[in-house]
């Protein structure tokens, strides 16, 4: 598919648990082949004939025979195919599954499957009620007439074109002979069924929040999440203080937050750790705030520190406020893009000519194209040399691997169980021992005052 | 009058994107076929033909500052037609695309999917074209070969439409439909006993809610049978007649 639907799709739908549609519409090219596919039969209706019916029972066992499997699951899986709207049931049009008998379905034509790409739009549905309302003069089904009243509500502004146009398809459907009629309608009514589904149904085109991307590939490397989420929980799981040892302790088991002090951001000496995850990526390196006082050093003795410097400026405009962007945006463009300018940086033409012309105009994210590009550039050149640099061997050789904690200055705390049976002894002591007469404790407790009285007031 | 002729012109632009629509739900299934494809590509080009005549009608319209309020709220009101009639032959352009290669018709393996249909689609392609009969006279792998075609006037067709918005400034919602709820029925088009007849077959189920067209198709079956009966009654009266002279 070389045009995707992006240009106009502003809502980026992609649903995630259908990938399998991909999938299914294999297997239903396999069942359209002649010889090895499923057996169909022409329908006799009052006087038309309809080619291409077939039965539940045929469904189920080619279902059965193709992919091994037992009757039962053949036949949920044959529901699915119905539930989804890849194939249609004849009579009882309501209940998309598979009845194990003489029952007939017919294929659905391309056009009506539920591709991913391609939205259901309420457009269509309107003027698919409208077109039943011409058919059935009015008389809809209940929840076909409250959908209607509905659409012509929030749709008003199009209602015009949505009258049009029924009429026009409604026109030019009767120009084709009587049984293609007959199965043009059944299609779309089935259509509207699955993706319309009548109150009281479970329809199978539920799949919940769509996402972002496309869940079949990972745009950019062309892998697909899972192995992508596969390779991020290998690298990582080491490095998780959740999921393995964090040293010296975790400071919520051992109460020690000598953890926390050793990895500040301004540390002079990193853990081990930490520098390795500087190896990981180049995100890694510069989102930690040592790692990036690591490649700003390096870039320093490299002499293209600007380029880091642009980056940091870039990310200062995104982030600050909205006061300060103009004069930000400004001294950017002094210090970094203008001919002559003391740290001037090297991106290409085209760039550049985007961002000076968006720089009269100024907004957060006006420099994202020359960041992009700068940020790539540190990426596939400096990173790899920072790598393999003096620099970075040396902090690798100067950091820490902390000792594991070993319980030895932790004072030993009771649990509080003991506690408590310690206080109940001590109660029971007192009930048994102490006077229980207020007034007396009081008294003594006043002589004892009298006495400490004159001895301090001198 | 410049509306007047704007309206017939996206009359005939509506036209054109219903059949269509009937071409493209076609495709990919047993009454797909080469001539169905030339008819594609034929009714593309003159959607693509009344698409732009319409544009450049509209836009001179819209862009006149002189007109009066009534005026070009009725001019919005046809913009707003333009412009869903433009979104639906779109969609379904890049549709045709993408089960158009998907279901090659040269290639022996790939079979069409067998959806019962298997007439053929040339009263629709004529009415579109607005012709009495549709001629073939395209090479046989038109099915490949227009796919290229359709791919550039897709772009062409996306392109336009961006221009149309950034060129115009009309708010769709603002529109107010001159046409109120149920306007459908109220046309002057027969729904003669032929549709009758195709509702009470598609409706298979006892308990449909087709009691009127079923009452309807019953009275016509019995009216035929009383017709027999009494032609068989005449046919015996006469016979005996005969006999006894």
């Amino acid at each position: 598919m070389t045009i995707r639907n992006a240009l106009r799709d502003h809502g980026q739908r992609y649903r995630p648990r259908m990938a399998c549609l991909k999938k299914v519409e294999k297997v239903l090219l396999e069942m359209q082949d002649p010889c090895t596919g499923v057996k169909s039969q022409p329908q006799r209706l009052v006087i038309t004939i309809i080619p291409h019916a077939i039965t539940g029972e045929d469904i189920i066992a080619w279902l059965a025979d193709r992919f091994q499997i037992d009757a039962q699951e053949a036949r949920s899986f044959g529901s699915m195919l119905v539930a989804l709207g890849y194939i249609y049931p004849l009579q009882d049009h309501k209940r998309l599954v598979i009845k194990p008998d003489a029952s007939l379905y017919r294929f659905q034509t391309p056009y009506f499957w539920p591709t991913q790409q391609w939205p259901v739009e309420d457009t269509d549905y309107a003027i698919y009620l409208a077109k039943r309302n011409i058919r059935k003069k009015g008389i809809l089904e209940l929840h076909e007439q409250e959908q209607y009243n509905h659409l012509h509500k929030w749709m008003n502004h199009k209602w015009d074109f949505v009258v049009m146009q029924a009429k026009e398809q409604y026109r030019a459907a009767k120009e084709r002979k009587k049984p293609d009629r007959v199965v043009f309608d059944c299609q779309e009514r089935a259509y509207w069924v699955v993706h319309r589904p009548p109150p009281g149904t479970v329809s199978a085109m539920d799949y919940g929040l769509d996402r972002r991307t496309d869940p079949n590939t990972d745009e950019v490397t062309g892998e697909s999440p899972h192995d992508l989420l596969v390779k991020y929980s290998a690298t990582y799981s080491g490095h998780d203080p959740f999921l393995s040892k964090c040293l010296p302790s975790s400071p919520w088991l051992t109460d020690d937050t000598t953890y926390w002090t050793m990895n500040m951001s301004n540390v002079e000496i990193p853990t081990k750790m930490r520098v390795e995850r500087w190896t990981f990526s180049f995100k890694e390196l510069l989102s930690d705030p040592r790692g990036r006082d690591d490649f700003r050093l390096f870039l320093k003795k490299e002499f293209s520190g600007e380029n880091l410097a642009f980056w940091e400026g870039c990310e200062d405009l995104k982030w600050g406020t909205a006061v300060t962007m103009r004069e930000k945006a400004e001294q950017i463009y002094k210090t970094f893009l203008a001919r002559g300018a003391p740290r001037w940086i090297n991106i290409d033409g085209k760039t550049m000519e985007i961002t000076v012309k968006g720089l009269k105009h100024p907004h957060r994210y006006v420099l994202d194209a020359a960041q992009t590009h700068i940020y790539m550039l540190m990426k596939k050149d400096s990173y790899g040399r920072y790598l393999k640099s003096p620099v970075f061997k040396e902090t690798l050789k100067k950091a820490i691997c902390p000792e594991e904690h070993k319980f030895k200055n932790r004072r030993p705390s009771l649990s509080p169980i003991i506690i408590r049976q310690q206080e109940q002894e001590q109660r029971a002591k007192m009930a048994a021992n102490a006077p229980v007469d207020i007034t007396q404790v009081m008294s003594k407790l006043s002589k004892q005052g009298k006495e400490m009285g004159p001895r301090h007031s001198k | 009058m410049g509306k007047e002729e704007c309206k017939t012109m996206l009359d005939a632009l509506n036209k054109v994107t219903a059949c269509y629509r009937h071409l493209v739900i076609a495709l990919g299934s047993t009454s797909d076929s080469q001539n169905l494809r030339e008819e594609l590509k034929k009714t593309r080009k003159k959607a693509q033909e009344l698409a732009v005549a319409n544009r450049t009608k509209l836009t001179t319209l819209l862009k006149d500052k002189t007109i009066s309020k009534d005026d070009r709220a009725e001019y919005e009101r046809l913009w707003v037609l333009f412009s869903s009639s433009m979104e639906l032959l779109e969609v379904d352009m890049k549709r045709s695309l993408e089960i158009g290669q998907d279901f090659p018709l040269k290639v022996p393996t790939r079979h069409l999917i067998q959806t019962g249909m298997t007439g053929s689609t040339n009263a629709v392609a004529a009415r579109a074209m607005s012709v009495q009969n549709m001629k073939y006279e395209a090479d046989s792998n038109i099915d490949t070969a227009d796919l290229r075609d359709l791919q550039t006037e897709i772009t062409q067709v996306s392109q336009m439409m961006e221009e149309m918005e950034m060129k115009v400034q009309v708010a769709p919602w603002a529109v107010v439909a001159k046409q109120e709820a149920g306007a459908e029925l109220k046309s002057n088009m027969s729904v003669g006993n032929s549709s009758v007849g195709v509702i009470s077959i598609c409706e298979e189920e006892p308990k449909d809610d087709e009691g009127g067209g079923g009452r309807e198709g019953g009275s016509g079956s019995i009216g035929a049978v009383v017709v027999f009966f009494v032609i068989v009654a005449v046919a015996l009266v006469l016979g005996y007649l005969v006999v006894n002279m």
